[in-house]
């Protein structure tokens, strides 16, 4: 009974094999010339150091059998069984035991931490599942859909523990003092090992793209995932033997991504131990190198690796609105004032456009900025200010249809406290034009005033013939407590008056600077 | 104030331009080629109209920029009698100091006829004080003298009354004593002063309020 099991699962393996081949032939076949080329003993030491298939392909800088998609564990012991593996492989607990319908606690890779393997540990259980690659994409995709995000193209972030780094560089020392001069004679060598991140991202973006029906590559969706150890992993106190933290917290700023995890590591670390931070850092950088092959051996005995948690998350790049209002009431102010929890004014300009958008694309946050500010008890007229408004996250980018209604339904609302004009989507030049509304600065100003005696025609002749007249201007003391004392200048380019009473006159004067 | 409520005319006017945006856009119907000429005009009407103030609410003389925007207090006899000081605060902290009108020196013949800031131990107007942070600012007590008004017979102390770091003197009085004769409120200001936010409590508490100010001195 026994033989005919162990003979059904043996021919399970040949038919899943087949259905393999008949999947990817070319692949596999790549795949099988790939394994035979690899020397042997430097895979058979690396396997039973419980390093995972992608991780060997990678650490020898192979790609392609690295990124085939159907690369399960099995296949490669299978490969490699006629080597004669099987027996010590299945002593220790192999990953074989996949095959049986009872799964027992599967393998978790030495060096990637179970990264390349696809198992991730959620707190509650570990999720394996034989194809991980496909069913991480999928649930990826599953989030995009989700936000309703648009987009033409995504971008993939990566954020893995350094713990992973330490573990390759172990492995990759001990095989290069082991193994290297055996490869050197084979023309090869460990420098080529493939980076844990641009595996993964290889790895994972064919399927996504397939998903997501886009293209990888700058694009404004940004994918981040974010492995990061799980707390377990330090009982084994592999830190401290390692004595790496301070090389860790160096390495720390390699690929930008690293460094939340390399501090959450270091707060974990504390915590397991239960020791202060000196312990950590109590071995000299150079302890790595003398407690190398007595590290590694610790790494073959310490069986009891914890996969990383996973946690994914995806954001669009902003969107910026460019416009511009007027502001009709003498009781709203610009941006959102609060003093003391109490608001100051009836409303904000800010709130009253921005909130208006932001619903309409679905975004997080919104950011407003204006070209320059006026008072709250001063009205905007005229061709209005220049603003923008960015729009963080943003699930929909509205068409210009959508962006007409926006603008509508602000200018329609009840209050008629604030208007827009030419609200339109704008890519990076909005801050340009921005930038230069500030600067150049004409601006008009309209003020009522009153006169002390009776006007005459020459008077309003003199009024109406001023032509970029210069002036010196003393910093109000209005704001002198927050800006210096100094003399400004400005021009005033001309004068128009609307005569409205005797006494009474409305200026507009035209300033600049 | 000179709030002009939207009339519906002007409501009207600005959807049309509105809509004459959107046709440039979207480059259809002559109809509204036409609204785009006169848009141009329809903007100014529309500003026109809002400028316009109600002239049946306006007041025949306006409230002074010193009215609005500050805070009267009043020093009586500071330091000496008849030496009546002013000291306008802003609700940004900032003072500014000068005569009061009930000062003795206006009640000499000819009223002011120069300042001199040269007292003490320096010439209050040569000190420049710059940046943000106010560098340079020299710390006063409220004691401290600021400068020396001139009459025809006699010549007065002004003094600080609040303790605090000085950023200003009012240089013109060199050249325009007048101005303390015409409008010492106002343009004839003697100093600006930046008191700390305790140091002003503290003074505070000595000083007088308008109407309190006005029912003393209208007893003498």
């Amino acid at each position: 009974m026994a033989d005919e099991a162990a003979a059904d699962s043996l021919l399970d393996v040949e038919r899943q094999e087949a259905a393999l081949a008949s999947d990817g032939d070319a692949d596999l076949q790549a795949f099988r010339e790939a394994v035979h080329s690899l020397p042997s003993d430097a895979v058979k030491d690396l396997m039973s150091a419980w390093v995972c298939s992608r991780c060997i392909f990678r650490l020898f800088g192979l790609t392609e059998p690295c990124s085939c998609p159907c690369l399960s564990p099995s296949v490669f012991t299978e490969r490699l069984m006629p080597e004669n593996l099987v027996g010590s492989l299945i002593d220790g607990g192999s990953s074989e035991s996949e095959h049986s319908t009872s799964l027992p606690e599967p393998v978790v890779c030495s060096v990637c931490l179970g990264i390349l393997q696809f198992y991730h540990n959620n707190d509650v259980q570990l999720l394996v599942s034989k194809d991980g690659m496909n069913d991480l994409a999928a649930s990826i995709a599953e989030l995009v859909k989700q936000e309703g995000h648009q987009t033409d193209s995504f971008s993939l972030e990566v954020s893995i523990p350094s713990i992973t780094l330490d573990n390759e560089r172990v492995i990759m020392s001990y095989m290069s003092r082991k193994y290297g001069s055996q490869l050197y004679s084979q023309e090869r060598s460990f420098s080529e090992c493939i980076c844990l991140k641009n595996a993964l991202k290889s790895l994972i973006k064919a399927p996504l793209e397939t998903l997501l029906g886009v293209k990888y590559g700058q694009g404004p969706l940004h994918i981040r995932l974010t492995y990061s150890e799980s707390s377990k992993t330090i009982e084994k106190s592999v830190e401290h033997k390692f004595g790496a933290t301070s090389k860790r917290r160096k390495k720390g700023n390699e690929n930008g991504l690293e460094t939340v995890d390399g501090l959450m590591n270091s707060g974990i670390g504390c915590i397991a131990t239960g020791v202060g931070h000196s312990v950590v850092t109590d071995t000299p950088v150079n302890g790595l190198q003398h407690h190398q092959s007595s590290d590694f051996s610790k790494l073959l005995l310490e069986k009891v690796r914890r996969p990383c948690s996973l946690s994914f998350h995806c954001n669009r790049d902003p969107i910026y609105f460019g416009g511009r209002y007027l502001k009709y009431s003498r009781n709203v102010s610009q941006t959102c004032w609060m003093i003391d929890e109490d608001r100051m004014g009836e409303a904000s300009v800010e709130e009253i456009i921005s909130s208006c958008i932001l619903l309409m694309c679905r975004g997080d946050k919104y950011k407003f900025h204006a070209a320059g500010r006026e008072d709250m008890d001063v009205r905007m007229l005229g061709s209005g200010r220049p603003f923008l408004v960015e729009i963080q996250n943003p699930r929909h980018v509205p068409s210009d249809v959508l962006v007409k209604d926006i603008e509508h339904k602000i200018n329609s609302s009840r209050e008629k406290l604030v208007r827009v004009k030419n609200l339109k989507l704008v890519g990076s030049q909005g801050w340009t034009l921005m930038r230069e509304g500030e600067a150049e600065k004409q601006k008009q100003y309209a003020a009522l005033v009153w006169i002390s005696r009776p006007l005459e025609d020459p008077d309003l002749l003199s009024i109406s013939s001023v032509r970029d007249m210069c002036i010196l201007q003393r910093t109000p003391i209005r704001v002198l407590h927050r800006r210096s004392p100094l003399d400004r200048e400005k021009i005033i380019h001309w004068l128009v008056f609307f005569f409205f009473q005797l006494r009474v006159i409305i200026e507009r004067i035209k300033t600049c600077l | 104030m000179l709030q002009v409520p939207m009339t519906d005319q002007s409501a009207q006017q600005s959807s049309i331009s509105t809509d004459s945006a959107a046709a440039q856009n979207n480059s259809s119907s002559t109809e509204l080629k036409e609204v785009r000429k006169v848009d141009g005009d329809d903007e100014d009407k529309e500003l026109h109209e809002l400028l316009m103030p109600d002239v049946r609410n306006l007041p025949l003389a306006p409230p002074s920029a010193v009215e609005s925007n500050f805070v009267a207090y009043f020093a009586p006899d500071f330091m000496k009698p008849g030496h009546d000081q002013y000291v306008y605060r802003h609700p940004n902290g900032l003072c500014v100091v000068g005569l009061a009108p009930t000062h003795v020196a206006f009640r000499d013949e000819g009223g002011v006829m120069g300042v001199d800031f040269n007292v003490g131990k320096s010439d209050r107007s040569a000190i420049k004080v710059t940046g943000k942070r106010k560098k340079n600012a020299q710390h006063f007590e409220s004691n401290t003298m600021l400068c020396k008004v001139c009459t025809k017979s006699d010549s007065y102390v002004v003094r600080c009354c609040v303790k605090g770091s000085l950023l200003e003197v009012n240089e013109r009085l060199i050249k325009q004593p007048d101005l303390l004769n015409s409008s010492a409120d106002r343009e004839g200001y003697i100093a600006i002063i930046m008191p700390k936010p305790a140091d002003w409590l503290k003074v505070k508490a000595t000083l007088l309020g308008l109407e309190e100010y006005k029912r003393l001195k209208e007893q003498c």
